[in-house]
């Protein structure tokens, strides 16, 4: 079966600037496929240009077998999207803005069953569609794309980071109306994010982008083996001689009391048991983050991008961590 | 140990203060030298325009005497204070200059109160220890400057052009007196819309509307014996403008009317603390009111949503257009009225003009319908304004991500701004109709009033075609692109001849080409020509938007 999505050595240049580097994606149809990437990597980008508000500058894209640029109105029939920011009418209130953009799509206000629907999923996400758009917060403003989008009847979800002004609850909110979607439609979902435990609960597979390309990818359980898991617990005699010697335990140190190590993601069963024999106290297991997997695989190779973030400002030294609790 | 708190706290109240006053400036640079520029270049190219089209005494006491013979035109102009070469210059270019300051404030002001309540940024900084009143005083400040170098630029300007150093620097100061009071109009505008977009409207209308008053004042004024000198009528001194030619530059050199938009600045500084310590953040007296939870059957396609962003904008211009025609009748019977028995020269001027078939309310009508057509291009701009706004915002890309076809989009908004531009003169002609009609004037004939309206239609409608080609090639230009082109057209379209520019760079400008109607026949053929270079811009813009990705920033 052909891919839903497909590009091919797609590139995108702004000026200098190469936000799109020969990305190949490939989304297979029923599918929820997290698209995951560090803050300027070109996620934005490339879903800007599969809906065809974009052009690439070289390279192929294709949604549906339609060319994004050229049949933007035949694909917007068939592909609903949540913009990466979103922004609304600031003197529209937001149910109105939610009608308005589903009456352009397929005069869908009108249709039986759609304001029930658009009702029940302002009840769901806790939103309040009577406000003018320009009250409204961040997440709320990205509520109206959400809900504007899943009310729509469409076969392909493009969403640009769409849980990143939710709380938490809304967050399950949202990953149970996707689940719905492809369960019950048999859609096809692009999600992209920065956030891999986002996309984890959600995605079938995953592609990882960084400075516009594809740098690896696969289902999320062949991508576990690159992760590994934080564990720590407290110090009082515990021996630790039992664990420095196992293979799936890396990085070991005892600071402020407590043990702290890494293990592969994949084998933290192993561990478990030997800990249990240990009898250790207030333990810790934190998952796996992006952050993590991209430190521990590309960091050499890190853009520039996401070391802006860092305090000291840019030198690839600032990535270990100073000792805490130093004279003690 | 208090003592020595204290002086610490207030040194970093200043730095704080100078960080959010350099933040201001820092933002407006190129805007605000722009604006100061063009000011001051505007005021020197005035002079020496002046100076070689009228160089002799004679030459301008000739313009004078028609002038206060058909004292209509004295609208767009002022005072007339006399032939002297720096007062005529005075005389024609003051309250042009006063509205550009006008403008320049109001926008400066809204941008940095109102426009950044709206994006939310200033409720980061009021929740800073830099508090609600800082941000306030460093906007203050910063309007200050700018008047101080727009006073410096408008003294020099003058003084380049050769005219009296004294008296240059009592126009300059004139000016950036006009424009600090307009800063305040703009703080208090901005207390009371909701959105930067009401707050400029509302601001900007403020000044055109000191512009007409005082226009309404200087053409109703007493004319004197040797019909070279105006005393204005009692609307010039509730205008700021009108407080601005007071001070009778270069002539008079009087200071002291400036003490008026000093007042009001302070009174309405005033005001705006009052409102703000009563509101909160975000919030505005004329606040906006709760929505409905579903859309209106009629909120459908983009030319609803088009009509729907844009209604509230096409109502104030419709409004004014109207309050343009309003005046006619009442300012043809005002003119009428006014003794200028003990002006002969004045009367017998008067006399031949009207014995040629042209009324005084006819030229009142071509003036102000003048006016008229520079709203309606304005109208006609912000549609333009709009789709790019609308782009900037990110919400074109919410509805182009939607299956609507790029050309309809643009194609609605370009299609309702043409609608508005249109119904701004049908506004203005009605108005003028229905005061005509009160005041019994029967000299203007009905269908030379539509006419008349009619004419100014083509060169609006090039304020929309020209700026949609640059908003689909150039999209950032859009904005300052946009009104560039407007400043120019009416600097050298309506103010070139008076100024006496060259005709090559007058017929720059499309009001130029506006077909004047007479009771002897129009010629058409400007009208169509523009018509006609519209049509091939809005041509070339719909190929080309096309291939224009959205969302170019
Ligand atoms: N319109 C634009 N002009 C210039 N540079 C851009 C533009 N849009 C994106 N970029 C650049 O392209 C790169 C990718 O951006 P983006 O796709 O938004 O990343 P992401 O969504 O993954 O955070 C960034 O370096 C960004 O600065
Ligand atoms: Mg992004």
């Amino acid at each position: 079966m052909d891919p839903v999505i497909q590009t091919v050595d797609l590139h995108k240049n702004f000026g200098r600037v190469k936000a799109l580097d020969g990305l190949d994606l490939e989304v297979t149809a029923g599918q929820v496929h997290g698209f995951l990437g560090p803050n300027g990597a070109g996620k934005s980008t490339t879903l800007r240009i599969l809906l065809g508000l974009a052009r690439a500058s070289s390279g192929a894209a294709r949604v549906l077998g339609l060319h994004p640029w050229t049949d933007a109105v035949e694909l917007h029939r068939r592909v609903a999207s949540v913009p990466g920011d979103v922004s609304i009418w600031p003197n529209l209130s937001g149910g109105e803005a939610i009608d308005f953009l589903s009456r352009l799509r397929d005069g869908g206000a009108d249709r039986a069953g759609y304001r029930r629907n658009k009702e029940r999923l302002c009840q769901l996400f806790d939103f309040d569609p009577t406000k003018k758009g320009r009250a409204y917060s961040k997440g709320n403003r990205q509520k109206v794309a959400l809900i504007a989008a899943l009310v729509a009847d469409c076969e392909v979800y493009l969403l640009d980071e769409p849980t990143s002004g939710l709380d938490p609850l809304m967050e399950a909110v949202f990953t149970r109306e996707i689940r719905r979607l492809v369960s019950e439609k048999g859609a096809t979902v692009l999600l992209s994010s920065h956030i891999l435990s986002e996309v984890e609960q959600l995605a079938d597979s995953v592609s990882i982008i960084r400075a516009g390309r594809i740098v690896d990818g696969g289902t999320l359980d062949s991508l576990r083996h690159l992760t590994r898991t934080g564990i720590s617990f407290a110090q009082d005699q515990v021996d630790v001689q039992a664990l420095q010697g196992l293979s799936q335990v890396h990085d070991l140190t005892v600071a402020a009391g407590r043990i702290k190590f890494n293990a592969d993601s994949d084998r933290v069963h192993e561990v478990l048991p030997i800990l249990g024999r240990l009898g250790v106290q207030g333990l810790l297991v934190a998952p796996p983050s992006l952050e993590e997997l991209f430190l521990r695989h590309y960091g050499d190779a890190l853009p520039p991008q996401s070391e802006e973030a860092k305090p000291d400002g840019g030198t690839h030294h600032g990535r270990s961590r100073p000792p805490a609790g130093t004279g003690a | 140990m208090g003592g020595a708190a204290r002086p610490r706290g207030r040194a970093l109240e200043m730095s704080r203060f100078f960080d959010l006053y350099w933040q201001r400036l820092r933002r407006d640079r190129w805007q605000l030298l722009s604006w100061v520029a063009s000011i001051g270049a505007l005021a020197f190219f005035a002079t020496t325009a002046v100076a070689s089209a009228y160089g002799d005494d004679a030459s301008r006491t000739e313009i004078l005497h028609v002038a206060t013979a058909t004292p209509a035109i004295l609208i767009l102009r002022g005072l007339v204070r006399g032939p002297a070469l720096d007062a005529f210059t005075f005389f024609q270019i003051f309250a042009f200059l006063g509205v550009l300051a006008g403008l320049m404030n109001t926008f400066l002001a809204v941008r940095h109160t109102r426009a950044e309540e709206e994006a939310g940024r200033a409720e980061l900084v009021a929740s800073t220890a830099a508090g609600r009143w800082m941000p306030l005083a460093a906007t203050v400040t910063h309007g200050l400057v700018g008047n101080v170098l727009v006073a410096a630029a408008v003294t020099f300007g003058f003084i380049a052009g050769g005219l009296d150093a004294a008296g240059s620097l009592v126009a300059g100061l004139a000016v950036g007196a006009t424009g600090l009071a307009f800063l305040t109009v703009g703080l208090l505008a901005s207390e009371f819309m909701s959105t930067s977009r009401g707050a400029n409207g509302a601001a900007a209308g403020v000044v055109v509307a000191a512009y007409l008053l005082r226009g309404f004042g200087d053409a109703t004024g007493e004319v004197s014996q040797d019909g070279l000198t105006v005393t204005a009528a009692w609307p010039s001194w509730v205008s700021p403008i009108g407080w601005g030619q007071q001070t009778f530059a270069y002539t008079g050199n009087r200071l002291w009317p400036l003490l008026l938009p000093l007042g009001l600045g302070i009174i309405c500084v005033s005001l705006t603390a009052v409102i703000m310590s009563k509101r909160d953040v975000g919030a505005s007296v004329l606040a906006g009111r709760r929505g409905r939870t579903d859309a209106r059957p009629s909120l459908r396609g983009p030319f609803a949503l088009a009509l729907r962003l844009q209604q509230g904008a096409i109502v104030s211009w419709c409004i004014g257009g109207f309050i343009a025609g309003l005046l006619t009748g009442a300012l043809g019977a005002a003119i009428q009225q006014v003794s200028i028995a003990n002006s002969s020269v004045t009367a017998i001027l008067r006399a031949m003009i009207e014995a040629q078939g042209t009324s005084m309310t006819q030229l009142v009508i071509a003036v102000l319908f003048e006016i008229g057509g520079i709203l309606a291009a304005a109208c006609g701009l912000q549609a333009v304004l709009r789709l790019r706004q609308e782009e900037v915002a990110g919400t074109a890309e919410l509805v182009l991500s939607q299956p609507l076809g790029r050309i309809r989009w643009f194609g609605s908004f370009l299609g309702l701004g043409a609608v508005s531009v249109v119904l701004v003169m049908v506004f203005a002609a009605f108005g003028a109709w229905y005061s005509l009609l009160v005041s019994g004037e029967s000299a203007v004939e009905v269908s030379n009033l539509w006419e008349t309206a009619g004419a100014q239609i083509p060169a609006a409608l090039l304020y929309l075609a020209a700026p949609a080609a640059v908003f689909v090639t150039v999209p950032r230009a859009t904005v300052p692109i946009g009104w560039a082109l407007l400043a120019l057209g009416v600097v050298l379209g309506i103010y070139g001849g008076m100024l006496g520019f060259d005709k090559s760079l007058r017929d720059l400008s499309p009001f130029t080409h506006t077909p004047v109607v007479t009771n002897t026949g129009t010629d058409w053929s400007g009208g169509f020509w523009m018509l006609g270079i519209g049509a091939a811009l809005v041509t070339f813009a719909f190929l080309a938007v096309r291939r224009r990705e959205v969302g170019t920033v």
